[in-house]
């Protein structure tokens, strides 16, 4: 590994007589103007980081463009629209009570083992939500007329109010085993509503309680595989502490704060140096130009 | 091209390498912490007991409830403490997260509670299962930093116990927002690292990220071409190194 330092050190005595410039590896390039000037150290430093940050770079060097494209997916969309949030219209609709002809005692004398009662919308007309166990019904507050499970155009219905883009549903399809990676099988069963628009969006609307329980489009399926590659995580159960990602973040430190010892050297040391000798030149300018002040004018 | 290919590199690292330490920092945190831990749920316990069904007759009709509060989106029956009431949504928002307004309402002599101190602390003590006992108590407008995505006002139960434990009571809702404690607050503050909020903005969709992850696009993109260089030109030979 010391081979390159060992060269420039060997070279520099045969050669200091003035400016001259060690071509190494064809790119560092270190005008020395005295001899004086060589400090093992940080040039056994500067040797040292360039080679690990060439030599990893190499062989990870890929990743970091995986972290930078993926990471600049995830932060330039704004999370929100990646979950669907502009995709749904948040109705305010108010209960009106007068239209709740059905009582809430009715209720409880029909299905005594009922739990959880609530009282909302679906769509324009008034409903009872309750479970029994671990199942959802729905019935009409105004008749008592049970509306579960939900039907097809029931389910459009539904998703067709709460969507608020343009495009036709496409078709609407049922849901009730096995959901993609994208819905959660407590969701389950559920009408999958699609709308023929930008990334493909579809509503989920819950059959037995006719509540929307999700909502995707195309630009979440990239997000969630943007992740994956972010993570590294090639298996299927998106787990942070796995040993690759581990191995190469690790390698991927060392040749990050390499690069940043690089960066030290050809960017910010020729800055300061630069700085200084422009200040030495102005004091030096300051003293001439006292002499031939009015000179200008 | 190469000239340009260098500079940028050069001065996009100069930019953000700082930062580029933190992320792989704090990615490699992520990669070895208790995820289990970091939920900050050590000492959390499902305390709500089963709504018994029995008491359903007991109950005041929804009907004369909403006659009093005309403005209701949606009424729940829910049991705090055991105790039935009826939760009343006036403003709703896409998420139980995001903000809401609520009545409660108590199911069976129709009074209107207001979750207050006492009535907060005793929720906060029925979810908790630790050795501590209640420190503090502090009603919280948003942003609250131990749930910077919730953005209702809640109340601050803090349990003297190992790991600090604070018990979050939504105000409006009685419901539990969550219990945070100390390894909930170093992943916290290693994900504010990550995603740059600074600002405590509980997102990572902030100006200052998106620039910097502009600007490191070009320093990986720039890397990588100045790699496939070298390569090309043969520059990576084992002799040499």
């Amino acid at each position: 590994m010391m081979g390159g330092f060992v060269n420039a050190v060997t070279l520099t005595p045969l050669t200091t007589a003035s400016r001259i410039a060690i071509v190494e590896n064809n790119l560092i390039k270190t005008t020395l103007t005295k001899a004086r000037t060589i400090r093992k150290k940080p040039l056994k430093l500067f040797n040292l980081s360039h080679k690990l940050h060439k030599w990893l770079m190499l062989f990870i060097g890929a990743q970091f463009v995986i972290w930078s494209v993926t990471g600049a997916y995830m932060v330039f969309f704004n999370l929100d629209y990646i979950h669907g949030d502009s995709l749904i219209i948040n109705h305010q609709n108010k209960i009106k009570s007068e239209n709740l002809t059905y009582s809430s005692s009715t209720l409880f004398q029909q299905y005594p083992r009922a739990k959880n009662l609530s009282v909302g919308m679906l769509v324009n007309r008034e409903v009872y939500r309750f479970n029994i166990a671990k199942q959802a019904f729905i019935i009409d507050a105004q008749s008592g007329e049970p509306l579960s499970p939900l039907n097809k155009n029931t389910a459009i219905t539904i998703a067709k109010q709460l969507y608020s883009g343009d495009g036709k549903v496409l078709n609407a399809e049922l849901i009730t085993t096995n959901p993609h990676f994208g819905l959660s099988a407590r969701h389950l069963p559920v009408w999958q509503v699609n709308f023929d628009n930008f990334a493909s969006p579809s509503l989920y609307i819950s059959v037995s309680n006719g509540k929307l329980v999700s909502k995707r489009h195309q630009l979440w399926y990239l997000f969630d595989w943007m992740f994956r590659l972010h993570i590294m995580d090639y298996g299927d159960d998106e787990d942070v502490s796995n040993w690759l990602l581990f191995f190469i973040a690790s390698l991927g430190f060392f040749a990050a704060f390499s690069g940043l010892v690089l960066t030290y050297f050809k960017v910010i040391k020729p800055i300061i140096i630069s700085r200084r000798k422009s200040r030495d030149r102005a004091k030096k300018a300051q003293q001439d130009n006292r002499l031939p002040f009015g000179d200008k004018s | 091209m190469m000239l340009w290919i260098r500079k940028i590199h050069k001065w996009a690292s100069l930019l953000i390498g700082l930062q580029l330490l933190i992320w792989l920092t704090s990615g490699l945190v992520f990669n070895v912490i208790d995820h289990k831990k970091a939920r900050g749920n050590a000492y959390r316990q499902t305390a709500m007991a089963e709504q018994p069904t029995l008491a359903n007759q007991a109950l005041l009709p929804v009907k004369s409830i909403l006659k009093l509060y005309p403005a209701t989106l949606e009424l729940n029956q829910v049991s705090i403490l055991s105790q039935p009431y009826y939760l009343l949504t006036q403003q709703q928002g896409l998420y139980r997260h995001f903000a809401n307004s609520y009545h409660i309402v108590n199911a069976i002599t129709g009074e209107l509670t207001l979750v207050d101190e006492t009535f907060a602390k005793a929720i906060a003590k029925a979810t908790y299962n630790g050795p501590g006992n209640i420190k503090s108590v502090a009603l919280i407008t948003p942003p609250i930093a131990d749930f910077l995505k919730h953005k209702n006002p809640s109340w601050q139960i803090n349990f003297a116990d190992d790991l600090a434990t604070s018990v979050y009571v939504e105000q409006g809702s009685g419901r539990l927002v969550g219990h945070s404690n100390s390894d909930k607050r170093f992943a916290d503050f290693f994900f504010m690292l990550h995603f740059m909020d600074y600002g405590s903005a509980g997102s990572f969709n902030t100006i200052q990220m998106i620039l910097f992850a502009f600007i490191t696009l070009w320093l990986t993109l720039s890397g990588l071409i100045w790699t496939l260089h070298l390569l090309r030109k043969g520059q990576y030979r084992l002799k040499k190194f």
